[in-house]
């Protein structure tokens, strides 16, 4: 139960950090604004290619507007963790929970979470104004499915990924941990190959091999793939479950890594006393 | 004019100084900023050649490019005085005798020093690896890749005074401009012109920022595939240069100001955190 209590608490520490410097609607609004142009911009990339090539589908449009919007959603919270520590140890945060017993993997988790459910408010808010602006915009019908089933599959996807998302942050953390200088550039380093490597805006298949097959079982394109099962017309109940079978699989293989490798950092910073080293 | 007889150079060079040593002091850092910039455009890129037009893939090359400064002007000139403030290092830059203008442009010509590496690593990678059909015109590609730069750090500069007044927020409007900024100057597709998926209204707001016309004026410089031209070239160019000198005149009047009411109420090194 103390477990349980220290990750809600990390939830509303999280929470705070992110939305406490203002009023919660402006706080809110601000971090929309950036997935939701991020969104469009993608978009208008492939709308300025594909018209000039006279090849444009609304379907592919879809395809990428899901993709976009889903990407800054894991690119959001997955570097949480990398976050809580190189800014808690500045803030001197981080060690205050390091010496409480126990603390520092529900810490890690909390802060995660509340990031999970904020980026996943913003992401669905930028999700539904860009597919009215991009409609409107592009003048054309982009063919989701919008249900109560789809949507529930879309949020169980998100859930499922969260196992990923947290073990790659987790695998962030133990470098961090160690790190005192390159360790706020990392996320974004992480961010632009997530780009890249989950599916987010093309099809993997166009990477040359072997990354592409590396790319075509990381956990986060099957996410990718199970969403857009879920969200555009045309998908199926069997290729979603598939995928998520496998998002969950290449999910619970990075948790694994990822807590093994945070475990192995925190005794071995523990060791070396740079747990609340802040420069090299 | 010798160099060590003139405080305002004297400071501009002091500060370049500082800012170009954190970077080529530590040479990782160059691999370490070119990863974002690099990662966006190569996606941007793929998305052109997968889906029909790799003649535009030129387009998120320079994109890529031009992203690594834009990110340069909004972390580390514009909230560059609130950071300074919060660890003290204002209140020197008030107190002593040095320019204040002649520190800002001293971290600008700094920060273009210290991002051109990792800019010009993006453009390098970009080309070799997908060799997008491009015509450049030299000298026109070399002036407006410098207006554009100037009128851009001026912009970063004005901002600065923005986020001094402002404090605690600059992270999250840094965080919250970067994305809609890079968006309507079209930093990755034509935002502006013939083949803008914007409406009118939208191409006429976006070209009041320095980055809309730069890049429109790159890609024209840069011989790409486009048909119909948003504005002539040098119109583009001397637009940038005016936006350049607006944007000097009004950071140093806005800084003026801030001193000077910062010094009256006592808050000049009031820390916000």
């Amino acid at each position: 139960m103390s477990v349980l209590r220290s990750i809600v608490a990390s939830v509303r520490v999280g929470w705070y950090r992110e939305f406490n410097w203002t009023n919660p609607l402006l706080g809110f609004s601000m971090r929309t604004v950036g997935p939701l142009a991020g969104v469009i911009a993608a978009s208008s990339v492939y709308f300025v290619g594909s018209s000039a090539a006279r090849s444009f589908s609304p379907s592919q449009l879809a395809f990428i507007l899901i993709g976009a919007a889903l990407y800054t959603h894991v690119a959001a919270y997955s570097w949480v963790p990398t976050l809580a520590i190189a800014e808690g140890k500045w803030t001197y945060v981080f060690p205050q929970v390091f010496i409480s017993p126990h603390s520092s993997l529900p810490y890690l988790t909390g802060r995660t979470l509340a990031s999970f459910f904020s980026s996943t408010l913003t992401v669905i808010v930028s999700l539904v104004l860009s597919f009215f602006i991009l409609s409107s915009v592009f003048n054309t019908s982009i063919p989701f499915t919008v249900t109560p089933l789809s949507v529930t599959l879309l949020f169980f996807a998100m859930l499922v990924n969260i196992l990923a998302a947290f073990g790659l942050g987790l695998l962030l953390s133990a470098y961090a941990l160690f790190a005192t200088k390159f360790e706020w550039a990392l996320p974004t380093y992480v961010a632009g190959l997530l780009m890249v490597f989950s599916e987010a805006l093309f099809p993997v298949s166009f990477l040359p091999h072997p990354v592409s097959d590396v790319a075509n079982v990381l956990p986060f394109t099957e996410f990718m793939r199970a969403s857009r099962q879920a969200m555009i017309q045309g998908g199926d109940v069997y290729s979603y479950f598939s995928y998520i079978g496998l998002a969950t699989l290449g999910g619970v293989i990075l948790l694994a890594m990822g807590f093994l490798a945070f475990r192995y950092a925190e005794n071995r910073a523990r060791r070396l006393g740079v747990i609340d080293k802040k420069t090299a | 004019m010798k160099l060590h007889s003139n405080p305002w150079l004297r400071t501009a060079y002091a500060r370049l100084w500082v800012r170009a040593k954190s970077i080529y002091g530590e040479p990782l850092w160059v691999a370490v900023n070119v990863g974002f910039p690099f990662f966006t455009s190569f996606s941007f890129t793929m998305v052109y050649r997968a889906y029909g037009l790799g003649a535009y893939a030129g387009f998120a090359i320079l994109g890529g490019v031009m992203i690594s400064f834009w990110g340069n002007v909004l972390w580390s000139m514009a909230s560059q005085f609130n950071w300074d403030k919060q660890v003290g290092l204002f209140e020197i830059y008030i107190s002593s005798p040095a320019p204040i203008t002649a520190i800002l442009v001293g971290m600008s010509l700094g920060g273009i020093l210290g991002t051109a590496p990792s800019a010009a690593m993006v453009a390098i990678l970009g080309w070799v690896i997908f060799a997008p059909p491009i015509h450049p015109f030299w000298p026109a590609v070399v002036l407006v890749f410098s207006l554009t730069l100037a009128s851009l750090y001026a912009m970063g500069m004005a901002l600065s005074s923005l986020y001094l007044a402002y404090g605690r927020e600059a992270d999250s409007v840094n965080e919250a401009l970067h994305e809609p900024v890079s968006l309507i100057s079209g930093v990755y597709f034509p935002s502006v012109g013939g083949i803008s998926p914007f409406p009118f209204a939208v191409q006429a707001a976006a070209s009041l920022v320095p980055l809309t016309i730069g890049m429109d004026a790159l890609r024209q410089s840069l011989g790409f595939p486009i048909k119909v031209a948003f504005i002539p070239l040098y119109i583009e160019a001397l637009i940038l240069a005016l936006m350049a000198l607006i944007l000097l005149l009004a950071s140093s009047r806005a800084l003026r100001f801030l001193e000077n009411k910062g010094r009256r109420t006592g808050s000049i090194a009031v820390r916000q955190r």
